[in-house]
């Protein structure tokens, strides 16, 4: 640091605390001066500063030197008291306010933190701040604790124009006008007077004046009176090069000639009094008064006697005055005195005795509480100390001491310690350590806000200044000095330092910081009526997520009342609400394939394109069909898809509600361009490009009449997303672009989207075609509009029961010109659909499915192919002709339960349209849920005596909830099978009909017809037979349902197809359709046409089970006197063989409980084993006690249970093994032993079976089952007790 | 527990990666806004001093008002930021300690990418919970 004057602290010191002249003049004299536009102030002001005025000075010490810089400082008497705070604060305030104004207009945002560093300090930091400290430190001068503000000198000046200019002399130093510094004590009275006599040379002749200085002279002294004569231009038209009074009236006119009647002789006449009265008169005077006071100082203070005296002297003064500011000084008392030396040596720039004194009189103002005149000290000695460029740290130290006591003084101290914290920042600016300087700013802020402001935002430089430079910090200041300055209603400064905070947060993912930063740009700016700027500042806080809900609210509700008053609607390109899925985004476009519905084009392309293979043409289902047309089409658009005219193409985008609240979107629309297709009319390549453009534009003027888009309306919750789907219809051929999507949101502001931004992301639904270009994803060629084909399924249930039975309509209707033929249609699931013949489109039903006399069977078999293949052909005479529709039936049966899809596709040809379409085709795509209803099995056992005949158990459960289904026939499909009832339904189910949750067994006598028509001899006639039982009511005259015929036959064959069963039935298997109805009345009133449940089951066979039948065959009853030892009795097992392999049966008979066998048939028959052992317990005579006995003890070792051992034993062979031939018939003898009378259960066998394997290979379904286990069962066998005995 | 405190994990990049306010005082609209500015500047200090030192734990680095910033910069430069009111140093350092384990154990987890924003709630709740003890 070279000169501590020369740093911008030393200048403001150096200018700011120098000697100031009380100045008193006449009303003549102001008038006078006015002439030149100025007052008497001004006019002298340019001349009080000297730069190089070279005197020499001696102070206290003997050696003088020379003082290079001067300043006096011209106050009138009026002026000098300390200035009032309203006054000053307003002043103050209107500088920052024009300040204010005038920056707004200038400011440009600093876009970059990167471009705001590198600029010279100079232009980064706003010269306003200089001046606005120096405003502000002038609202503290003339304070009565500091002398530096004293008036050193009082200058009167009196005009030659006044009467007894002597007697005015003396009139003007009237006590009664002084300053109250100079009458309260503050200050010495007894003040340097200087006598001025200004002539006007437009009032008169100089002679006059001349003679009244004479006067003058001998009234007051030679040396203290001097004459001025100025105005001496008469025309007063001169007009000053670089106007020296420019900077001392701020407040002048650019038009004012400012000095206009003085000439330059009267400029150097003022200059030269000027000169003479500081250095002649005003230093000379300080000179003296130094010496003198110093003398003074040294007599009293000075030396180490003194110091004693003066310790001891305080404490004991400290009793007498204890005011709240400490004593009160005068200005002769010691005190005062060394302040005033210590202020005039540093004034004078003898900055080694001001210290001193300074120093002296610190510890003096410490002990004696006068902490306000001690801080002032202690500010006077950092400053003292900066410009002795010494001891830093004692400066600084000073300075902190300072700033601290003025602090603790509160609000009275306010001001000065806004001052000190000034001088002090100052300081450590000039040092470099700016981070400390900008803390200091930081501590000045109090309760001024405004000023508060601005010293914040001096802070915020200093970081910025700061090496490195602190750019977190500055950001942190500048917002919370805006919000000072918001306070204060400096609403353009506020933004001003928001702004410039930007650039520090633009890139930050601190996202409260930005959202406040821009919310309150944004507020601040509507309240300016900026609302351009303020919506933009807006946009960038509406999605704000992580905000909370009222936040969030507030956000959007500004935003919104800020549009409004723009009063005209903001295109906004990327609109952040609601968010746009680019990535979700679908195009939905129908070529040769259209779609039926919305829900078939979401199917996977795939699964069409398998279906479709064996409809479509093969010539083009193999190759690329795009290359058929290479000819005709352009090759670069070769790959660009194609879309027809008049037909929509839908696009489907999602919304994303960022927010917690819910908000509006309205007219969501696409924004698409349509142009000519260029091939078709160009000729050259420059041509072609020309008219593209052209047409281009002109074809988007006109758009409303070339394309019609559709517009969707729609509120999104907090959180919600939606997908929209648009759709845009070209009506004219050409080249359609979808070029993005636009929407208006809470019908304010319109956001657009462009969909090339994010080309990557994007997925067309027709995946074959992936795009090179991603500008040609979409880009579409618009050909000439075709027949399109619309299909719709008439009342297809979405809900059903499986079984459920109904014939459908399909219609098919061509809104086209022109007729399409060739149909052909295609269905994924024949289970569950297939096409019916036309004649059967009216036909009614049920009845058309109940048995007629005149059923032909013949068409049956055409059937089977078809269905078997899915695919039906339209009859060749069938086609659709233009404007009509062609309705099909079809027959519908839910086959299984679950979520079924269906899937079918339609496939057609139109005649001489266009030459790139042939033929299109039609997809629909129905979503069916199937419910269980009714849980149907089979049982089919062989009748142990006759192998011809089956016995049939059906088991029904109704699985619904709530449906009631009526029973109505079991029918057995094929005509070798008898079914009839083994006892009548009415026992079973009176109702006949099944509640939910109810479940029914019944039991069916089945009849091999094969095999007794061959016992009797004779072909049986169809009438005969007795395939189908009727469940029903019995009196019910209705019909059978014709399970041999058309659908239900049909679907019958799926069914069989299904579940891999050959068609061809095979000798034992047998299949049943039961069919139920349900009343619809219930639940659909309009129509009580019941509707039908078939239920199929396919190869039920008796052999399934198992493929041997026993039967116990022996007494039920026996007699028997327990008198004898035992009771045997003879029993005889038949056992068939009703497969046809060679079977080998292993019987094994067991007595102990403890086997396995034993205990799960216990379980599974849940019967206690006491009721077994009958009333064996019971003892009739009282012998048969004995034999009980006995009988006990030859058991006791077999179980240790006596109550579970059944009460005979096996005797005879324990296990027999016997081979049985296929369809052969064996008999095996058993025995057992009672010793008790009782009823005994006899199946405590297990009948193990083995199938030897066949050579030949006709039966491999059974093969796969070659042994089993059959438990026995009950045989109950009643054992008595005679009576007499024989 | 301290009635006013906010907590941040700011990554390397100066992103925060996970933000709480624990303090037990009535959540301000205004304030969370407001720490976060307080904050914010305070890196420009931590720059400063993480490198002056060896220790983890910088103390109180900052204050704002009555506002007091305690910093534990991690040997990766994650920096856990600590807003408070109190006085409470001992119990700051050992919060520190115990969320810095917290936050390994986060960067143990493969799934986790160092420097994206650190959503377990089980981290959360354990921070809450440290928070509750020793703050």
């Amino acid at each position: 640091m070279a000169d501590p004057a020369s740093t911008p602290l030393g200048k403001m010191l150096l200018e700011e605390i120098t000697p100031v002249v009380m100045v008193l003049c006449t009303p003549y004299v102001e008038e006078s001066c006015l002439k030149n536009g100025l007052s008497l102030i001004q006019l002298l002001s340019p001349f009080c500063d000297f730069t190089n005025i070279d005197v020499p000075v001696r102070t206290a010490s003997d050696q003088p030197y020379r003082l290079r810089k001067f300043k006096l400082r011209l106050f009138y008497s009026s002026d000098i008291r300390q200035p009032n705070l309203e006054v000053a604060k307003e002043r103050l305030k209107k500088v920052i306010t024009h300040v204010g104004e005038k920056n707004f207009l200038e400011s440009s945002d600093p876009s970059q933190v990167n471009n705001l560093l590198p600029r010279p300090e100079s232009e980064m930091l706003p010269s306003w701040f200089q001046f606005f400290n120096k405003e502000l430190v002038r609202t503290l001068s003339f304070s009565d604790h500091e002398a530096f503000d004293h008036p050193v000198a009082c200058l009167l000046v009196v005009s030659s124009k006044d009467d007894e200019p002597v007697n005015r002399f003396v009139d003007l130093f009237n006590t009664n006008k002084l300053p109250s510094l100079l009458n309260d004590g503050a200050m010495d009275p007894k003040i340097m007077k200087h006598y001025l006599l200004l002539h006007d040379n437009q009032d008169g002749p100089f002679n006059k004046a001349t003679k009244l200085l004479a006067d003058m002279r001998n009234a007051f002294g030679q040396n203290d009176c001097q004459i001025i004569c100025f105005n001496s231009s008469q025309d007063g038209k001169i007009h000053h090069q670089d106007n020296p009074w420019a900077p001392f009236k701020s407040d002048a006119l650019p038009t004012e000639n400012l000095g206009g009647f003085l000439n330059l002789d009267d400029l150097n006449e003022i200059k030269d009094f000027m000169q003479e009265l500081s250095s002649k008169h005003i230093i000379p005077y300080m000179e003296q008064k130094i010496r003198v006071l110093n003398q003074q100082v040294s007599a009293t203070r000075k030396g180490f006697r003194n110091q004693i005296k003066n310790l001891w002297w305080r404490k004991g003064k400290e009793d007498t005055i204890d005011t709240a500011n400490g004593p009160v000084y005068t200005f002769n008392s010691i005190e005062s005195q060394i302040r005033i030396l210590g202020d005039y040596a540093f004034m004078l720039g003898d900055y080694e005795l001001a210290l001193s004194n300074y120093r002296l009189i610190s510890t003096d103002y410490k002990l004696d509480k006068a902490w306000k005149r001690y801080a002032g000290v202690q500010e006077m000695m950092g400053l003292t100390y900066f410009l002795l460029d010494q001891s830093r740290k004692d400066a600084e130290y000073c300075m902190e001491n300072a700033f601290n006591t003025y602090l603790k003084l509160g609000s009275a101290g306010r001001r000065n310690t806004t001052r000190c914290g000034l001088w002090w920042a100052e300081m450590l600016k000039t040092r470099d350590q700016l981070k400390e300087a900008a803390t200091v700013y930081f501590r000045i802020c109090g309760e001024d806000t405004l000023h508060s402001a601005v010293m914040l935002e001096q802070a915020s430089f200093c970081y910025l200044l700061s090496k490195p430079p602190m750019l977190h910090k500055y950001g942190f200041h500048l917002v919370l000095s805006g919000d000072h300055y918001k306070k204060c209603d400096q609403i353009k400064h506020a933004i001003r330092t928001y702004r410039s905070a930007i650039p520090v947060y633009k890139k930050t993912t601190w996202s409260l910081i930005k959202d406040h930063v821009h919310f309150r740009i944004g507020q601040w700016y509507a309240l300016l009526g900026m609302y351009d700027v303020a919506v933009t500042h807006m946009l960038e806080v509406l999605a704000s997520t992580h905000q909370s809900k009222t936040t969030q609210e507030l956000f959007l509700r500004d935003f919104l009342q800020i549009v409004q008053k723009t009063g005209k609607t903001f295109e906004v390109l990327k609109l952040q609400l609601p968010v746009i899925n680019i990535s979700s985004l679908k195009v939905i476009f129908e070529d040769q394939r259209t779609n039926a519905s919305a829900a078939a084009a979401t199917v996977k392309e795939s699964l069409w394109r398998s279906l479709e293979e064996d409809i479509i043409p093969s010539s083009t289902a193999r190759s690329n069909w795009l290359e058929l047309q290479s000819k005709i089409m352009p090759r670069k658009y070769k790959e660009s898809n194609i879309c027809v005219a008049g037909e929509a193409l839908k696009v489907d985008i999602e919304f994303k509600n960022p927010l917690q609240i819910p908000i509006s979107v309205s007219s969501v629309s696409l924004m698409c361009e349509l142009s000519a297709n260029p091939e078709e009319d160009a000729n050259s390549s420059n041509n072609e490009v020309q008219n593209n453009e052209d047409r281009t534009s002109t074809s988007s003027g006109d758009i409303n009449s070339c394309l019609i888009l559709s517009e969707v309306d729609f509120s999104l919750e907090g959180g919600e997303t939606t997908v929209v789907q648009l759709t845009v219809t070209p009506r004219i051929e050409g080249i359609l672009k979808i070029v993005g999507v636009k929407w208006k949101l809470s019908s304010a502001v319109v956001g657009l989207c462009n969909f090339e931004f994010n080309p990557v992301n994007k997925r067309v639904v027709r995946g074959r075609r992936k795009q090179h270009s991603p500008s040609g994803d979409l880009k579409f060629l618009v050909i000439k509009s075709l027949p399109r084909l619309e299909g719709f399924i008439h009342s297809l249930p979405e809900k059903t029961y499986a079984g459920d039975l109904w014939p459908l309509v399909l219609e098919l209707s061509n809104q086209s010109k022109f007729p399409v033929k060739n149909l052909k249609m295609k269905i994924s699931n024949p289970r569950f659909l297939y096409a019916g013949n036309q004649k059967e489109l009216n036909a009614d039903f049920p009845a058309c499915l109940k048995k007629k006399m005149n059923v032909e069977k013949s068409g049956r078999h055409a059937n089977v192919n078809k269905t078997l293949q899915n695919l039906y052909h339209f009859p060749e005479d069938i086609s659709v002709q233009e404007e009509t529709s062609l309705s099909w039936p079809l027959w519908f049966r839910a086959a299984v339960p679950g979520n079924i899809p269906l899937y079918i596709t339609i496939y057609y040809e139109m005649e001489g349209v266009s030459s790139i379409m042939k033929y299109r085709t039609l997809r629909m795509h129905y979503n069916l849920q199937v419910l269980p209803s009714l849980d149907v099995s089979f049982q089919l056992s062989t009748r142990p005596s006759r192998s011809q005949e089956f016995l049939l158990r059906m088991d029904v459960v109704n699985k619904t909830s709530s449906e009631c289904f009526q029973v109505h026939q079991l029918s057995s499909v094929g005509q070798q099978w008898e079914i009839s009832l083994l006892q009548p339904v009415d026992s079973i189910l009176p109702s006949q009909s099944l509640f939910a949750g109810q479940s029914l067994s019944c039991f069916f006598m089945l009849k091999d017809r094969r095999r007794s028509s061959t016992s009797e001899d004779s072909i049986p006639s169809l009438s005969h037979i007795q395939s189908d039982v009727r469940l029903g009511p019995q009196d019910n005259s209705e019909a059978f349902f014709d399970v041999s015929s058309s659908p239900l036959a049909d679907f019958h064959d799926c069914e069989r197809s299904s579940q891999g069963m050959s068609s061809q039935g095979c000798e034992y298997k047998v299949d049943f359709v039961f069919i139920t109805q349900l009343l619809k009345g219930n639940s659909d009133s309009s129509s009580n046409t019941p509707l039908v449940f078939s239920h199929h089951a396919c190869d039920c066979s008796p052999s399934s089970m198992s493929p041997i039948s026993w039967l116990v065959d022996g007494p039920r009853t026996i007699q028997h006197n327990f008198s004898a030892p035992l009771c045997e009795v003879n029993l005889k097992m038949t056992i068939t063989n009703s497969s046809d392999a060679i079977v080998s049966v292993h019987i094994n008979t067991f007595d102990s409980p403890s086997s396995n066998n034993q205990l799960i048939d216990d379980a599974t028959t849940s019967q206690p084993p006491e009721h077994q052992s009958g009333w064996s317990e019971i003892p009739i005579v009282n012998d048969t006690k004995i034999i009980t006995t006995e009988a006990l003890t030859t058991r006791v070792p077999k179980s240790l249970s006596l109550e579970s051992v059944p009460q005979f034993i096996w005797s005879g062979t324990s296990s027999t093994e016997l081979v049985l031939q296929p369809r052969s018939t064996a008999e095996i003898p058993l025995q057992i032993c009672v010793f008790t009378p009782g009823i005994y259960d006899l199946s405590n066998y297990v009948l193990n079976w083995n199938l030897t394997p066949v050579n030949d290979g006709e039966n491999q379904g059974e093969a796969n089952k070659s042994s089993g286990v059959c438990q026995g069962y009950p045989y109950y066998l009643s054992v008595l007790e005679s009576n007499f005995k024989d | 527990m301290t009635s006013t405190a906010c907590f941040i994990i700011v990554s390397r990049n100066d992103i925060p990666i996970y933000e709480a306010e624990v303090g037990s005082a009535a959540k301000r609209e205004d304030a969370a806004q407001l720490h976060q500015f307080v904050l914010h500047a305070a890196l420009d200090i931590v720059q400063d001093l993480a490198w002056t030192t060896s220790a983890m734990f910088l103390k109180a680095i900052d204050r704002f008002n009555d506002l007091v910033v305690s910093v534990y910069v991690t040997a990766g430069h994650t920096r856990f930021m600590l807003l408070h009111d109190s006085r409470n140093e001992d119990g700051i350092k050992s919060f520190f300690q115990e969320v810095h384990e917290l936050y390994i154990k986060i960067l143990l987890n493969p799934l986790y990418l160092p420097g994206s924003r650190i959503t377990s709630s089980h981290f959360d709740t354990k921070v809450r919970a440290l928070a509750r003890k020793y703050l």
